[in-house]
Formats: C-alpha cells, structure tokens, sequence
C-alpha cells in the first residue's frame, strides 16, 4: 500500500497532500526552495509509485502562489509523469487553481498547459483579502 | 538607476557588513522589518548590542514621523523622507533625512546642541525633568527621544540642516552605536557620508537598498520585508517584483564568488518613469564572467516568442549540456523584463569581478 504524504507548507516550500485513500493529490502554496530537486524527489518517487496502479480518476490540484524557476522544472516532472496515467486506461486531470486578479501564476498555468499532454482545467478564485 | 549606480553604491557600501535603507512613506511595517532584519542578521559578537539597536532604530525612525511635514505625499521626490542603518566594523550607525519647516529649525538645534553637551547625570536629571514637566511635554516629545539616543549610546548626536528653499530644510541626523567589548580601531563614519548616500538614493529613485551576505539564510527575511512593503501596489505587480526577487536573490546565494566565507551582495528597488527597477550586485569569478556573458547576451538578442519557446523546451526537457545555454531563471528574466537584462562586470582584482545587473518592468 502506498503511504500517504502530508507535508505542512513553510515559508519556503508548499503544501502537499498525496493521498491515494481518500483520492486527494495538491500542491498548495509557495515553492521557493532553493534545491527543488532535493524538496521534489520523494513526491517524484511516490508519484512514479502511483502512476503504475493509478485510480480511475486522478483529480491533481496545483494552487501555486509562486514558484521559482527551478521549481518549475521540477513541477514539470511530475506532470511528465501524470502523463503517463492515460497509458494505464485511467484518467488524469489537472486543476490550477490562481487568486483572483494574480495574472502571473494564470499565465505560468496556461504555459505548462501548452507544454503538457494533460486534460488541464485552469479556473481563479475569489482574492482573500477584504 | 543604472547597472553603474550599482556598482557606485558597492563603492560607497564598501565597508559595511549590513546595511539597509528606505526612501518613501513611513510605516510601521518598514520598522518592523527592518528592525528584524538586523536582529536576525548582525554577527554572535554583536548580540548584547540587538535590543539597543532595535530601540534606536525605533526613535529614529519615530523621529522622522514626529518632526516630518505632516503632509502626505505618494509622490517621491528628491526630499522624500530616508532612513538608514547600516553595520560598519564594531559600529551600527542608523540615520535618518527629513524635511523641517525652517521655523520649527532653532527648537530642534536648540535640544540636540544642549544633549550634545551634557554628561551622563546631567542627561538623567534633564530626562526626568523632561519627562514629569507637561508644560514642555505638547509636542510629543520634547527632545526625550533625542535624550534617549544619548543615553543609549553614550556618544553625540551628529546632525545637520540642508537648506531647500525659504520654508523648508532637510534635517539629517545620526546615531552611532558602539559595541564595547569589541573595538575595531575604525574611526567613525561623518555625517557627510550619509547625505552623500542619500542624495545618490535620491537622485537614482531607489526606494529599498540592501548590502549584506547573500546566503541562503539571509534571502528570506529580505523577501519577506518587501513582500509585506507592497500592500498597496496591485496583486499583479506585487507578484512579479516577488518573482524577479527570488529568482535575482537565489542567483546570487547560489552563483556568486564568496569573498572570506560570504555571499555578499546589494540590491535594489527603484521606481522611475512609473517603472521598478530591480538592480543587483554581487561578485564574480573572473574565469565565470565569459560562460554568463554569452548566457545573458543570448538572451538579450532573442525576441519574446523565442524567449518563451526555449523557456517551454526547457520545461519538458531540462538544461541541455551545452556550454552558454541559459537557465530558467535568466530566461525568463529577459521575457518578463520591458527592455534588456542590463549588465557589468567591473574587474576588481585578478581573482573576482563585480558583476551588476538591473531589469525594469
């Protein structure tokens, strides 16, 4: 059975719930840190765990406030390998999540939309501000 | 601001291990964090000195609200208010610029000659009497707060006013702490120092200056203070200063030359022609200069569409081993930027350069 993983975001590093249970995957919040490839390989390597024995339905949530370059690149990684779930005869979705009026992570979802092969939902939220 | 007035303020910064400034409107939250900054960054040695610091920078900068024209202006101009504080060998100097109405002038050269001159019991007995006499007490401070900065750093309080026009002046002032304990032999820095800082910052548009050590570490409470400095700039600005900033930062923990085991570096936020600047300093091997030359003009000379196509190749493929193909990072600088990633390198000994850079969007 695979283990979920429930990593607490830092002022540094988002969110991230895997859960194959309850059918809960996000990555919520800010990823700035300085060595992703470091921060990213145990989701990578669960991922890649996943994807052999996947749900019928992956719903995946991204709800990135920032993230750095570097990041990018790694977040990259993991869509690659989501692209793979289809492979299986399973479906695999992606939901961006941005705030409102935050343009720049709505543009960064519609360019890794462009570059990735996933079934990509891309929808704002209302600002919690006021 | 250019990548030259980078490298002029390294020149001017040369001795400091940390220093910040701040040109604009005042809050609190400017205090805050700049207060935090010190606290989080100064050297074990200079520890017992943190809360004193902390209280200084507190009166000065309270200072300028207190003594400052009370009209408030968004518009920066060359008599915006300044506030600095930097760390020079064993010695924290924070200073502060502010515009006086010339008839309020006399009272305040009036206070800070008389604590000048007074020795330690004399500046107790007038800080009580100050402080339980309500006739002197209307102006909401009548000159504890300069008593304080006194007492507190057992030295004098160097300051000057700057005539502007017939009605008003610039009032500069300086305080200098001293750790006891430590004693680096350096003679103190004049206030001449500081107007000539702040007339460049002036005259340049920087809003937020820092110098210090660039580790990792380090970046974060600095992200942090310009974060929660822009609440009143749109969400859509506001994200991509932040963005610039990490990227900027972490490129230079990551990539530049550490001289006697730090990082160090200087950044910059201006704002001209309704555009922010970011600029950046930091050093550079001379052997690296001639691989990040050839990054950065490679994309310089590429157009927008061909910026975001290597930047999405890039993505699914990752970097590619060839020698001078760009990062992420100064890729997507150079797309997001409104002109050219600016650049120099000045050489500064047969080892390392000083490389600065400035975007503006």
């Amino acid at each position: 059975m695979l283990e979920p993983i429930n990593l607490e975001k830092t002022k540094n590093s988002p969110e991230i719930i895997l859960n194959k249970q309850e059918a809960e995957f996000k990555i919520a919040g800010r990823s700035i840190v300085e060595d992703p490839k470091e921060f990213y390989s145990p989701i990578y390597n669960w991922l890649e765990e996943y994807i052999k024995t996947p749900l019928k339905n992956t719903d995946f949530t991204f709800d990135l406030e920032y993230f750095n370059s570097s990041s990018a690149r790694q977040i990259m990684e993991l869509i690659m390998l989501l692209e793979k779930i289809p492979e299986t005869g399973n479906k695999v979705k992606v939901l961006w999540l941005y705030e409102e009026g935050d343009e720049m992570s709505k543009e960064r979802g519609d360019e890794i939309k462009l570059v990735s092969k996933l079934d990509f939902e891309i929808s704002e939220y209302p600002s919690e501000d006021f | 601001m250019t990548t030259n007035t980078i490298y002029q303020f390294y020149r001017l910064l040369e001795k400091d291990a940390i220093s910040f400034s701040y040109r604009g409107s005042f809050s609190n939250n400017v205090l805050t964090m700049a207060t935090q900054l010190f606290k989080d960054n100064v050297e074990e040695k200079h520890e017992r000195l943190r809360n004193k610091l902390s209280f200084l920078m507190i009166e000065s900068f309270q200072n300028i609200s207190r003594y400052a024209d009370t009209e408030e202006s968004l518009n920066l101009d060359e008599n915006s208010e300044f506030f600095m504080t930097r760390n020079i060998g064993d010695t924290f100097y924070v200073i502060s610029a502010n515009l006086i109405d010339n008839d309020k002038i006399p009272t305040v050269r009036e206070k800070l000659e008389r604590v000048n001159t007074l020795d330690k019991s004399e500046l107790n007995k007038l800080y009580r009497e100050v402080l339980t006499n309500k006739q002197i007490n209307e102006k909401g401070g009548a000159g504890l707060g300069f008593i304080e900065m006194v007492r507190k750093t057992k030295g004098k309080l160097p300051f000057d006013f700057v005539t502007i026009d017939n009605k008003r002046s610039m009032f500069f002032m300086q305080i200098e702490l001293r750790n006891p304990k430590e004693d680096d032999g350096l003679p103190s820095i004049s206030l001449s120092d500081a107007k000539q800082i702040q007339a460049l910052v002036a005259q340049e548009n920087i809003l937020m200056m820092h110098k210090g050590d660039y580790s990792e570490d380090a970046i974060g409470p600095m992200l942090k203070m310009v974060e929660e400095n822009m609440q009143n700039v749109s969400l859509k600005i506001h994200k991509k200063i932040f963005h610039f900033l990490v990227e900027i930062l972490q490129n230079i923990s990551k990539h530049s030359y550490a001289v006697n085991g730090k990082h160090e570096g200087i950044f910059q936020i201006g704002y001209e022609n309704k555009r922010y600047n970011i600029g950046t300093g930091n050093f550079i091997l001379n052997t690296e200069i001639k691989n990040l030359k050839t990054q950065l003009d490679t994309v310089n000379n590429k157009t927008v569409d061909e910026l975001n196509e290597m930047y999405r190749k890039y993505l699914r493929e990752g970097k590619t081993t060839k020698s001078g193909s760009a990062g992420l990072g100064l890729i997507d600088l150079a797309r997001e930027t409104e002109d050219k990633i600016n650049y120099e390198f000045v050489k500064i000994n047969d080892t390392y350069s000083f490389y600065s850079l400035t975007v503006k969007f």
